[in-house]
């Protein structure tokens, strides 16, 4: 029995390992759905950027994503340098202007960009919350800007976003709108 | 010949035909500038440093000008000056143009290490000692940023020789358009305090002792003060006060996007409550002008009571407040909405209406495919009456200085434009294509000043350095010059 339990215990670990691995396989959104939806916003000073949602029943929860370059950004060596300008920049506020940071941001690699991405607590027009996350990253004196929103967590809702924005078709394009084409 | 190939050579000709007028129109160096009603009088190259605000100023019996300056370039971020045979950093020149045909370098200051506006000293105003309350009255003062981190105020009574007086730091995220009131000694100063949420806001400080800055508050939009959540206003751009007198400060927000003017009553602003919550914020403000969210606010150059010739015969409204706002293009080529010229009539405070506009036709000089930046950027903001309320200039990018007639605000028209000459310092201008830069070099007049003798001073963002320029022709009997 004594020379058993470290065969046991090793069993155990990796049991735990290979759930937590099923796990955090079953939370991403890898193949999920996600489906381009059109501009949901008024027309502001940049052009409209792409709109995509993803269903429940693929994304485990309603979320989607807006993304666009804004071409032209005054910060051309310090980048995207501190979390008061993913809340000046990420189009948070197309969604509501009523917006709270759930905590400080972290950094981020989009398209080959390197930028932030916080969470933040939406309050919607009609009273309801929602959880959102903008991005922002640039590259010279360009920025592409990124918000996401769904009904769940904060963090289902980046870990959905920042797979999706990961994905080869999604890089190819911020590449090219970045480069105005 | 038969029809397919007649067909293919008129095309082809039409093909040729448009591309040369397009290329006729790319500058090259040594062609002659291009005016009208307009001439150059002298030139300095300005050690061929990017140049933001030019400042006139008399002191004593000479006319000096004070010259503020972007970083250097990814080329030369520190170029030599010659007068100390040292690369210094972009700064600030001062240069004595009592003889605009042989302006003369005098110095120059260096700035924050740095390149294009990441370092530099773009800003820079002057006061007589004498003018300010408490000042000392043998000394000149030059207000000018230091770079994003810090203002400084130098005494330059001996412009060769400039000597730094005092320096107000703290952690600045940025700086830029700065204010200074010389017969009061206050100073709007444009600011990025580490705690609020905006790169740019607005320091309220007493300079009327320049030795002994004293703060009197930070001022911003609700929504910009710290601890706020939310959106976040579009940041400030420069505000320019008419003083005590006409007790108004107007600040210009945004840059070439969501712009706005606010109105503001500069006694509250000075004398009420200082702690930045958002009620005190707004107590201060008479109102706002929204802009499209194509334009921002780079200048806002008020033009109080200006008798309006059509108007004369009516009972009331003989006379508006007449509002000049400049909008910044920041992209090269064409490559966002026109940013360019507006009059707003705001004799109705909390009702102003923008009442007429003003751009260079772009076909005019094919300026999309110039290169660089084609739309405004700023305007002279000298108030001596020689221009005043007459006659506007105004920084075009490509298309040089171009000089309005506004006597009639609600039709302003062009009188006149400059458009200088590049030489071998210019620097080149460039676009994305396909993943590659492609570059062109053009003008690209930033900045524009006139002085109290009728001369217009214009500096080149592509480091082109300073044009003194006169008005020719019809142009200076708009201005009442004979």
């Amino acid at each position: 029995m004594m020379r058993s339990w470290p065969v046991i215990a090793v069993a155990a670990l990796a049991l735990g390992a290979l759930s937590g691995v099923a796990a955090y396989e079953n939370a991403r959104p890898r193949g999920a759905d996600w489906q381009e939806i059109a501009w949901p916003f008024p027309r502001d000073g940049w052009p409209a950027g792409r709109a995509f949602r993803c269903k429940a029943s693929s994304c485990g929860e309603d979320i989607e994503v807006y993304v666009r370059p804004k071409l032209g950004f005054c910060n051309c060596d310090s980048g995207v340098a501190d979390d008061d300008e993913v809340d000046r920049v990420a189009d948070l506020d197309l969604i509501s202007a009523r917006f709270v940071p759930l905590r400080a941001g972290d950094a981020v690699d989009v398209a080959e960009m390197r930028g932030r991405v916080r969470a933040y607590g939406l309050n919607m027009p009609d009273g309801t919350p929602r959880a959102a996350i903008g991005i922002a990253a640039s590259r010279r004196c360009d920025l592409l800007v990124a918000a996401a929103q769904g009904k769940g967590e904060a963090a289902g809702v980046q870990r959905a976003a920042l797979a999706f924005l990961d994905s080869k078709e999604m890089t190819n394009w911020m590449i090219a709108a970045m480069e105005g084409r | 010949m038969t029809g397919l190939l007649k067909l293919a050579a008129t095309f082809w000709i039409i093909f040729v035909a448009c591309c040369s007028a397009a290329y006729a129109q790319q500058q090259v160096v040594g062609a002659p500038p291009e005016a009208s009603n307009m001439k150059l009088v002298g030139s300095n190259d300005l050690q061929a440093r990017s140049a933001y605000q030019p400042t006139i100023h008399h002191q004593g019996d000479r006319w000096i000008a004070y010259i503020g300056h972007h970083g250097g370039t990814d080329d030369i971020p520190s170029p030599v000056n010659p007068l100390t045979e040292r690369a210094e950093p972009n700064g600030t020149s001062i240069v004595d143009v009592t003889d605009p045909a042989k302006p003369k370098y005098l110095a120059h200051i260096p700035g924050q290490e740095g390149k294009y506006e990441g370092g530099g000293a773009q800003m820079v105003r002057v006061c007589d000692g004498k003018a300010l309350p408490k000042g000392d009255p043998n000394a000149v003062y030059m207000l000018r940023t230091f770079g994003g981190e810090a203002h400084e105020v130098w005494n330059v009574a001996v412009p060769e020789k400039p000597v730094l007086v005092s320096r107000i730091a703290g952690g600045l995220k940025d700086t830029h358009k700065n204010w200074w009131e010389c017969d009061t000694g206050i100073a709007f100063l444009v600011s990025g305090a580490p705690d609020w949420r905006t790169r740019r806001m607005t320091q309220v400080y007493d300079l009327s002792d320049p030795a002994n800055p004293k703060k009197i508050r930070d001022f911003g939009l609700p929504g910009q003060e710290p601890g706020s959540t939310g959106a976040v206003p579009t940041e400030l751009h420069g505000p320019i006060s008419t003083g005590p007198d006409g007790n108004r400060v107007y600040f210009g927000y945004g840059t070439n996007k969501g712009g706005f003017i606010q109105i503001v009553d500069r006694e509250k602003l000075l004398k009420g409550p200082a702690e930045p919550t958002a009620e005190n914020l707004r107590l201060p403000e008479v109102s706002r002008l929204a802009m499209s969210a194509f334009n921002g606010a780079h200048t806002t150059f008020p033009m109080l009571k200006m008798p309006i010739a059509e108007f004369a015969k009516d009972k009331d409204g003989k006379s508006r407040d007449i509002m000049m706002v400049v909008d910044e293009a920041i992209l090269n080529e064409c490559a966002e909405p026109r940013q360019m010229v507006w009059f707003a009539d705001v004799t109705v405070e909390n009702r102003p209406m923008m009442i007429s506009s003003y751009t260079v036709p772009e076909a005019s000089g094919n300026f999309c495919q110039r290169g660089g930046r084609f739309g405004s950027h700023s305007s002279n903001e000298s108030m001596a009456p020689v221009y005043y309320k007459k006659m506007v200039f105004i920084a075009f990018f490509n298309a040089g200085v171009r000089a309005l007639d506004i006597r009639d605000p609600y039709h302003p028209v062009e009188v006149g434009f400059f458009i200088p000459s590049i030489t071998k310092a210019t620097d080149k201008r460039c676009v994305t294509i396909d993943g590659k830069d492609r570059c062109k070099v053009a003008i690209q007049t930033n900045n524009v000043e006139t002085d109290d003798r009728g001369y217009i001073y214009i500096v080149d963002r592509a480091n082109t350095g300073l044009h003194i320029l006169e008005l020719t022709g019809p142009a200076r009997a708009v201005a009442g010059l004979p």
